[in-house]
């Protein structure tokens, strides 16, 4: 029997786990801020932009409840008149007519702040979206290891949309629950200090049960929801791993788990349950008790005429009215615990610093072709080994160059570092012997083509596709830059060619026709500098073959830089750089490094059964 | 309806709770309007006879207010008691019929449904379905019968009290809220539609964040999630229009209960028809009454929600099994030779056949290799010998008998495979290994995770064998894995072995570790190693060469050394090259 642990609860992310580059981790020279934000810090530094409508939302909630006020007053006018003073429709119609008036007035009131209230809410979420995702594309590709691609997605979707009722719900009942009790104690008062004083007595007894029942069950309510998360996220593992469990007969055996786990997570909650519900109860218990003794009280204070009809019936019937927001302050109340959940993932993307030589401001350009130089370049991951270890090459303007050497080598940092998307700790990296920190950023991105291992179709067309390398570009540009990258025949047998939206392919398009589309696109952007990062899987052949001789038609002054793993590819090459442990160990031509004992003849002879010399 | 007759119908176990839940929830709401109802009269009824002079029996009334308000709170406690419990008995039964109903139908019947997000959605949607009792079952049954007794008590002091007083809830109870769905299904689905752009949007822009910055498309991107943002608030705030409407509206119907009562009232008690303190009852009563229609607005529009769910939940159940079993099954033949004759196989909703005619004989205690592209057909040759899925064309054969002869759980009894992408269960890795023989030993374990180059990671971790893998294997790396669904399948010791790729992602000294480990402890199965890398071939005694659905060539590795230009173009790659090389 399959068991899960209570280790990670909810639904596994469909989301990749990481991002396109090889590292996941942020340079180490980029420091965290000593004192991290803390959700609730979060939560607070948003509330002015809410403001105005914040403000206005409760303003309308207020009124609403005088208006609430006025009505019992009127009310208890008619029904006192009709019983007490005998009076007829005609005597009353006037009150009866400012009723309707004010049901009018509340309605409007009503829709009135729920409306703002949204609003409040929408100013938020849309600017801290567009916060959010300016601050990710500021800390660039290469993201830290506790801020995942996933986790980063989730907080622009669902992690902001937590955030609506918080802004929407819980601030404007926070500020109703004291003014509205209080304006209904502070009408009653001059004429009834008794009602009055039961309920200044029993209304902190709710939010201090709330506040000592709450710390323990909203432990125990977190703890009920992560279950009943982890139920469903059983359920879906089993799923999942369905044609797993059929490999080794298991399934049906599975099927009993399935229910007796549901079972089982149900009877657990059911504790817990029990515990969250009772402090509910007592809250109730609190607020209608009170209710029947104001009622019980006023009605013997009527009986010995101590008290007029016309105010007993009032008070009475503002009574519920003085609990209902401090009852609905424990519904409200979840919307705060989410908020705060999400809030969390958030702050900590927003606290994230930004490493400053990707923020350069520089006029400075480069002229192509490109000449590329590394200089005792050094960098390493935090707490992980040196990935590139004074790294020194030379790569001449229009050069093809092929870079091999074994996994962890330093291959994918290398590139990592030539795209910008990290910051070696030491040395220099060189574009026509101009350092690139004095290049901005987006100057030094558009030097350089990139394909990489595995490219991503985004959302749009084929064509859509195809000219992210260059928007401006015609028809007849996408067309041309698609054939030399020899995926014009395969695009065109498509039903809908170059206007097929990538998100109808799903799985259409293989892996080389992919490479295919992103090598049209670096193509089309034409710059000086080309990188590509070869993709380790095996292609079909025809793609493979198709690559290769796209690779043929690239311009001479291009400087082409391949992280190759075929031999083919790299025979081809004007030089080829060999990469041992952070540090380029050979560097020749295919003949020239096979003639030398060295890494790369052992690379080639244990691997290299194709090598043709 | 339809749906929720016939998910009611699965839950008949569950119905006693869920009857006793319905009746406590009607208490619970009778107790609060009789008490709001009860304080009313009595109040007037006390400052009448104090007015008068007159003496009046207050125990009763007194005791009944206290009475009615524990009998709320206490009615509340347990219908909220209940009614989970109930809906955990629910989800729980339903959770195991639909696993019934699933379980035949993979892999081939849910191929459509291989994605993550596909599967995610059925496990959300089976969720969703605790919402019918709860929120929309209870609500309405609670809300019919206690207006149901409502009208009944108001007609016996009145009819025209009880048609006031039901119209208007019948007004804010159904009309407002069907008029409520009925707006808010063009933004609702807007809004549905909007969120799918814009999480690919999001997706695209967090997971292509490097190609978009190199490409200089960072800010049109930000661009695009901006409008889509922007087109998304403004459905939803559409629908929080119509959600403070309809709480406006169902607030004004109460009121105007009230007024319209008083209306009817007032007259009577003028004309000493009416005992003029049940004047401040009616008044209390009516506003009370409409507590009892609150939950219908949001469990009409959960209702659209629920009502998809249960459909393409439904849908899915109701699907035919792709796999018959035979009603009187042969047993196992005592050779197990396998025999592919001429097999055609065309997956659901492909346009091309992944197999194009295959023959193929593995003789008992053989080994085979099958090397060829991606999408060459190497898996789909698992995937008919597993009888996942039929041939279009052509048979296969174990030992002499067609597969469909046979049951499948004693013809998979008969294969231990490691596939592309076997899954790991979110437990510990000795619960995953022991899937596949429950009886196994602690040293069977450990042998097997020797052989698969597992054993020393394992217990270099502070839990040893029992270290969580996380949810679908997030905790281990790819190789890892990769290694522990290795180990599992020599665990099962069937007498024929199928790797497939079992080397993907290891490194090329642990591949070539593993994969010899595997063929010296399975030299008397028989052996099928999938593959496009060269690691183990020269062991093999045949190898064939797929491309595109047909074998292109056969022999032994050095015969198609010699002779094959796409097996030759296996070895000509640096993927994953060690960082120690032996000299």
């Amino acid at each position: 029997m399959l068991r899960i642990k209570a280790q990670r609860a909810g639904n596994g992310s469909v989301l990749g786990k990481h991002c396109n580059t090889g590292a996941r981790q942020a340079p180490s020279n980029v420091k965290r801020n000593i004192k991290a934000m803390t959700p609730k810090e979060l939560l607070d530094s948003l509330k002015p932009q809410a403001g105005q409508h914040l403000r206005t939302a409760v303003i309308l909630g207020l009124l609403a409840g005088w208006v609430i006020i006025l009505q019992a007053w009127l009310l208890a006018r008619v029904i006192n008149g009709v019983i007490f003073d005998a009076q007829t429709l005609s005597d009353v119609w006037l009150l009866l007519a400012l009723l309707l008036g004010l049901f009018a007035l509340r309605f409007s009131l009503t829709w009135a702040s729920e409306r703002v209230a949204f609003k409040a809410a929408a100013d938020v979420k849309h600017t801290l979206r567009t916060r959010l995702y300016g601050q990710i594309t500021k800390i660039g590709p290469v993201l830290r290891d506790d801020l995942t691609a996933a986790t980063v997605s989730t907080s622009l979707l669902e992690g902001i949309e937590a955030l609506e009722a918080y802004f929407s719900r819980y601030l404007p009942a926070m500020s109703l629950v004291a003014l509205i009790p209080l304006s209904i104690v502070a009408v009653i008062l001059p004429f009834d200090w008794k009602s009055a004083l039961i309920m200044l007595l029993t209304a902190p007894l709710i939010p201090i049960f709330m506040i000592m029942i709450g710390k323990g069950t909203e432990r125990l309510n977190q703890r009920q929801w992560k279950k009943l998360a982890l139920m469903s996220g059983h359920f879906l593992d089993m799923i999942q791993g369905l044609t797993t469990l059929k490999l080794f007969n298991a399934s049906r055996r599975e099927a009993q788990t399935v229910a007796a786990i549901s079972d089982d997570y149900g009877r657990e909650t059911m504790v817990v349950l029990r515990v969250a519900f009772l402090s509910s109860a007592v809250l109730e218990f609190v607020a209608t008790v009170s209710i029947a003794m104001i009622a019980v009280t006023i009605g013997f204070r009527l009986l010995f005429g101590h008290m007029d009809f016309l105010y007993g019936f009032y008070v009475l019937l503002l009574a519920p009215e003085f609990y209902l927001p401090l009852r609905s302050m424990g519904t409200h109340y979840h919307a705060r615990m989410e908020a705060i959940g999400a809030a969390e993932n958030i702050a900590l993307a927003l606290d994230t610093p930004i490493d400053p030589a990707r923020e350069i401001e520089s006029e400075h350009r480069i002229q192509a072709p490109v000449k590329i130089t590394a200089r005792e370049l050094t960098f390493h991951y935090p707490g992980a080994r040196v990935a590139l270890q004074q790294l020194d090459f030379e790569i001449a303007a229009g050069e093809r160059v092929a870079i091999v050497g074994p996994s962890g080598a330093g291959k994918s940092t290398l590139a990592n570092l030539l795209l910008g998307f990290i910051t070696p700790q030491a040395g220099a990296l060189l574009f026509n012997d101009t350092d690139v920190r004095s290049l901005a950023l987006a100057t030094r991105q558009a030097l350089i083509s990139w394909v990489p291992q595995q490219p991503r179709l985004f959302m749009g067309t084929i064509a859509d596709n195809i000219r992210l390398g260059n928007p401006a570009a015609s028809d007849a540009e996408v067309t041309a830059a698609a054939q030399q990258a020899a995926a014009h025949d395969f695009i065109t047998r498509l039903n809908q060619g170059y206007a097929t939206p990538t998100g109808e392919l799903g799985a259409g398009l293989s892996g080389g026709e992919i490479q295919r589309i992103a090598l049209a696109r670096a193509f089309l952007k034409n710059a000086p500098i080309l990188l590509l990062d070869e993709a380790t899987a095996s292609l079909d052949p025809e793609s493979e073959a198709a690559i290769t001789q796209a690779m043929e038609a690239i311009r001479r002054d291009t400087t082409l830089i391949v992280i190759a793993h075929r031999l083919t590819t790299v025979t081809r090459m004007d030089r080829i750089l060999v990469m041992d442990q952070g540090r380029v160990v050979q560097a020749g031509t295919h003949t020239a490094l096979l003639a030398e004992a060295g890494l790369y003849r052992t690379l080639v002879q244990s691997y290299g059964f194709g090598a043709q010399s | 309806m339809k749906e929720a007759l016939r998910l009611m119908g699965l839950f008949k176990p569950a119905w006693p709770w869920v009857l006793l839940g319905i009746f406590l929830a009607l208490i619970t709401i009778l107790a609060n309007v009789s008490l709001m109802a009860l304080s009313g009269w009595f109040i007037a009824a006390m400052a009448i006879a104090g007015a008068a002079g007159a003496s009046m029996n207050y125990f009763t009334p007194a005791g009944a207010i206290r009475g009615l308000s524990i009998a709320r709170t206490a009615g509340r406690y347990f219908e909220r008691l209940v009614t989970h419990a109930a809906t955990f008995r629910m989800l729980a039964r339903l959770r195991h019929w639909f696993y019934l109903k699933l379980e035949p139908l993979a892999p081939a019947g849910l191929q459509g449904y291989h994605s993550g997000d596909l599967l995610n959605r059925i496990s959300s949607d089976i969720d969703k379905l605790e919402n019918l009792y709860l929120r929309i079952l209870t609500p309405f049954t609670v809300a019919f019968l206690s207006s149901a007794v409502f009208a009944a008590f108001l007609a016996w002091l009145n009819p025209l009290y009880a048609i006031i007083v039901v119209t208007l809830l019948a007004i804010a109870g159904i009309a407002i809220p069907l008029l409520a769905e009925r707006l808010g299904r063009q933004p609702g689905e807007e809004i549905a539609q909007l969120t799918r752009s814009l999480r690919t949007v999001v997706v695209d822009g967090v997971q292509g964040m490097a190609e978009l910055e190199v490409y200089g498309q960072t800010e049109q991107q930000k661009h695009k999630i901006e409008q889509l943002s922007l087109r998304l608030l403004a459905c939803q705030r559409k629908l929080a229009n119509y959600a403070g409407l309809v709480q406006a509206a169902t607030g004004l119907c109460a009121n105007l209960t009230m007024w319209l009562l008083l209306l009817a009232a007032i007259p009577e008690v003028n004309r000493g028809e009416l005992p003029p303190a049940q004047l401040s009852m009616l008044a209390l009563f009516a506003l009370a009454a409409f507590e009892s229609i609150l939950p219908l607005p949001l469990a009409m529009q959960t209702w659209g929600e629920t009502k998809t769910a249960a459909q393409r939940l439904f849908a899915i159940a109701d699907t035919p099994p792709p796999i018959a079993e035979p009603e009187a099954p042969k047993a196992i033949p005592t050779t197990l030779d396998i025999h592919f004759d001429e097999v055609w196989l065309t997956y659901p909703g492909a346009q091309n056949p992944a197999l194009k005619g295959v023959t193929l004989d593995i003789p008992q205690g053989s080994s085979l290799g099958i090397v060829g592209a991606t999408g060459s057909g190497k898996s789909s040759l698992t995937n008919l010998l597993l009888r996942f899925y039929e041939p279009d064309r052509g048979q296969v054969m174990l030992g002499g008998i067609a597969l469909p002869a046979l049951h499948t759980e004693a013809l998979r009894a008969q294969l231990a495979v490691v596939p592309q992408r076997a899954h790991l269960f979110n437990t510990s890795i000795e619960q995953n290994l022991l899937l596949a023989n429950p009886e196994a030993s602690q040293a069977q374990i450990e042998q097997a995770c020797r052989l698969a180059c597992i054993h020393d990671f394992i217990i270099a971790q502070p839990e040893g064998y029992l270290t969580e893998v996380g949810e679908t294997g997030v905790k281990v790396s790819g190789g890892q894995a990769r290694r522990i669904a290795i180990a599992r399948a020599l665990l099962k010791n069937a007498p024929i072995l199928i790797l497939d790729e079992p080397a993907e992602g290891l490194d090329a000294a642990t591949e070539q570790a593993v994969i010899d480990n595997l063929l010296q402890a399975a030299k008397d199965k028989t052996v099928v190693l999938i593959t496009h890398r060269p690691a183990g071939l020269e062991q093999l005694d045949q190898i064939v060469v797929m491309h595109q659905g047909k074998i292109t060539e056969r022999g032994t590795h050095t015969q198609l050394l010699a002779t094959a230009p796409i097996y030759q173009a296996l070895f000509n790659r640096f993927s994953e090259i060690p960082s120690t090389l032996p000299s």
